[in-house]
């Protein structure tokens, strides 16, 4: 019999990381001959990407930050996906998180850290809960395509954050100037997030890790994730083995919802340490809510695959920004190659399947011949 | 306000209404073979502009309109690549085109921003537009206008009263039964993918020569998700999709004027008004509630009552077709 790649679990194993490595390589090899056409050498170009994301201490730290969302927000997806639903609003729960976490610390700036920091992320994740509980809600008892309503919820998130920054949380100092740039006042230095190293590497990180394990542990080691995962793949099924259906599919995008805003949270007293816009959800996120969708499919839907995925997109939105510095390439055609690299890395899984289940049906049908074989053979 | 400020308000909703009943009909129809195009706001996008610089380039408005319907029908065939041959989650294909044509468009699209192209020439309908109140309204538009016209009709008839048609309806009911009956499911799923999605080019190319005329990044961002939303308010019916996108339109236009009538209330309020009426629609159609308040309605108007509000999605929607 043929050696096949489905009946070697190391090789196979191999494959998992070695496919999006590759399609990344492709994606870059695009962008080449795109940074070609613009008249820029893409060896110059790329070096200043690995440069930007990978050369000092700094750079690292800043990849690894910039990796922090998309990894909560992805393994956040994780659950959603497993538990057969989409969740398209990580966007919105990104900001209602990172309202409510504000709007603690605003509350409180005389308190202490080790108070409010606690109070604040849970503020997030309970604010992203129910952002994603309503749809999941919507879905499980008024059957409202998850799709359409979640991305709806982003839009009124943005609406309402929108409305909260120009108005009752605007910072005081910009009420007094002319241009009032909508944003919140700088929350109390009491209630950064420690920094792990002399970086702006900061506990959140660490979190995310932490969480995505948890909810590694959650989903195949404790008999919810079990349920969850049963109503993801066969929901029929489930009914009759006695799940509560609708209940999981809420606790499914529920949770999901509720790891959006806890990145939501983060981001606030990680990063910026206040709340801003400029109109849109990207300016406050980055696409994080997008990106981490990305980040999970890149993770094979697996929180655990999910972080070495985070890391190499946080790892291209540095560079490329390192990159564009150095070369002074459009900002588009990084936005372009972000988009080359998730066709790439989805395209490849789907390249990947489609050999599995070849060589699958190969290994079948020599076994059929096998048994047909024996019973010849008298 | 005074009649010819209602005529005119209701003309424009008209207008701003075409490109989205478009894009309605084309997922339509995309939706009734069985497959979901969720790529619609990446495509609107690639095709608005896309249109926009074929226009402008060769100094022909239709060209333009050409070149969105092509973008739109690769797009439609990407989809229908990734779900149908691969069998690959048509919700993941689609998001990740979403990203795709919304960076890309943004890329390729940066040398044209804000500059005067090509515009689709208004053409009033003669005698047709000289009835009162309805004239204006109707018939005194431009080509795209009378294209959506058109196309709710054609779309309607060809759904639901051709051979073809109940093709199309059968591999997005019943793929296996299709396929018994000679059917080739496949075959019939791609092309009314590329075809809706040409269809949604059409409309996004629609936006930059004609709705909202011209190109800047993002231009057209959210739109694909609305069109996608009256899909399913339409019950997967262009007839009454058309209706939820002039209503659509309608709303934005009394948010607009509600905000010029009271200016104390913050914009924000007004700009959330769609969405959450959009989440309330989509609520009522799909909830028991619905039903239940169907049964209190006399026996006879029951029937009726229930075509017009019921939703039911085609049985496989979504679903990848068993390898034959």
């Amino acid at each position: 019999m043929k050696p096949s790649v489905i009946k070697n679990p190391r090789m196979d194993r191999l494959y998992n990381l070695l496919m999006p490595l590759l399609a990344a390589l492709a994606a870059l090899a695009v962008g080449a001959v795109m940074l070609l056409l613009l008249g820029v050498d893409p060896v110059v170009a790329y070096s200043a990407l690995l440069e930007g994301a990978f050369g000092s201490k700094n750079a690292l730290a800043d990849t690894l930050v910039k990796a922090t969302p998309l990894l909560l927000v992805g393994v956040g997806i994780c659950i959603a996906f497993r538990g057969g639903v989409v969740n398209i609003g990580g966007e919105g729960q990104l900001v209602v998180g990172a309202v409510a976490s504000t709007l603690v610390g605003l509350s409180f700036p005389e308190a202490s850290g080790w108070v409010v920091i606690p109070l604040a992320l849970l503020a997030g994740f309970l604010a992203g809960a129910i952002w994603g509980g309503i749809p999941g809600v919507l879905k499980a008892y008024f059957n409202v395509n998850e799709i359409l309503s979640t991305i709806m919820m982003n839009q009124i998130a943005v609406q309402g954050m929108n409305f909260l920054l120009r108005g009752p949380m605007i910072d005081p100092v910009q009420l007094q100037a002319a241009s009032r740039i909508p944003q919140t006042a700088r929350l109390s230095r009491l209630f950064d997030l420690p920094r792990l190293v002399p970086t702006r590497l900061h506990l959140g990180t660490a979190l995310a890790v932490l969480v995505a394990i948890l909810v590694f542990i959650l989903l195949w080691r404790t008999i919810i994730g079990y349920r969850i995962r049963a109503v993801g793949l066969n929901p029929h099924a489930s009914r009759y083995a006695g799940i509560h259906v609708q209940r999981y599919l809420v606790l499914a995008l529920l949770l999901s919802g509720a790891l959006g805003g806890l990145a939501g949270a983060v981001q606030v007293y990680g990063v910026h340490h206040r709340m801003f816009t400029d109109g849109s959800a990207t300016g406050f996120t980055g696409s994080a809510g997008f990106n981490g969708i990305v980040a999970a499919l890149f993770g094979q839907l697996h929180p655990l695959g999910t972080i070495p995925a985070a890391f190499l997109f946080g790892a291209l939105l540095v560079g490329a920004n390192a990159m564009q510095r150095a070369v002074q390439v459009p900002s588009a055609l990084i936005t372009a190659l972000n988009g080359l690299l998730v066709v790439f890395v989805v395209s490849t899984d789907l390249w990947r399947r489609r050999l599995q289940h070849k060589q699958l049906s190969e290994t079948l049908r020599e076994e059929i011949s096998q048994v047909k074989e024996v019973k010849a053979t008298p | 306000m005074n009649d010819a400020e209602f005529v005119r308000m209701m003309a424009s909703i008209i207008l701003a209404s075409s490109p989205l009943i478009i894009a309605v009909c084309g997922e339509t129809i995309t939706e009734r073979a069985g497959v979901v195009n969720l790529s619609l706001d990446g495509t609107m996008l690639m095709a608005a502009m896309t249109g926009f610089v074929m226009g402008l380039k060769t100094e022909n408005v239709w060209l333009g309109f050409l070149a969105g319907a092509i973008v739109g029908a690769v797009f439609g065939a990407i989809v229908a690549y990734g779900s149908i041959s691969l069998g690959k989650s048509q919700v993941a294909v689609g998001f990740v085109l979403t990203l795709l044509g919304d960076d890309l468009s943004a890329f390729l699209g940066q040398n044209f921003t804000r500059i005067p192209g090509q515009v689709v020439k208004h053409l009033g309908i003669p005698l047709l537009k000289d009835i009162p109140i309805i004239g204006p309204i109707f018939f005194n538009q431009d080509m795209v206008v009378y294209f959506s016209y058109i196309l709710i009709i054609v779309t309607w008839w060809f759904i639901s009263r051709t051979q073809p048609g109940l093709h199309l309806r059968s591999s997005g009911e019943r793929p296996e039964a299709a396929f018994a009956r000679g059917v080739n499911v496949r075959r019939v799923r791609y092309l009314y993918t590329m075809l809706g999605g040409a269809l949604v080019g059409i409309a996004g190319a629609a936006y930059s020569l004609d709705v909202k005329i011209g190109w800047s990044e993002g231009a057209t961002r959210g739109l694909g998700w609305i069109a996608l939303a009256i899909v399913i308010f339409g019950g997967w019916s262009p007839v009454r999709g058309a209706l939820g996108a002039i209503l659509f339109g309608a709303t934005k236009a009394v948010a607009t004027i509600l905000q010029r009538t009271f200016p104390e209330i913050s914009v924000v309020a007004f700009n959330a008004i769609p969405w959450v009426l959009m989440l309330a629609v989509l609520f009522v159609v799909g909830s028991d509630v619905t039903e239940r308040l169907i049964e209190f309605m006399p026996k006879r108007l029951q029937p009726p009552l229930r075509r017009m509000l019921r939703i039911t999605a085609p049985l496989a929607l979504g679903s990848s077709i068993a390898e034959e």
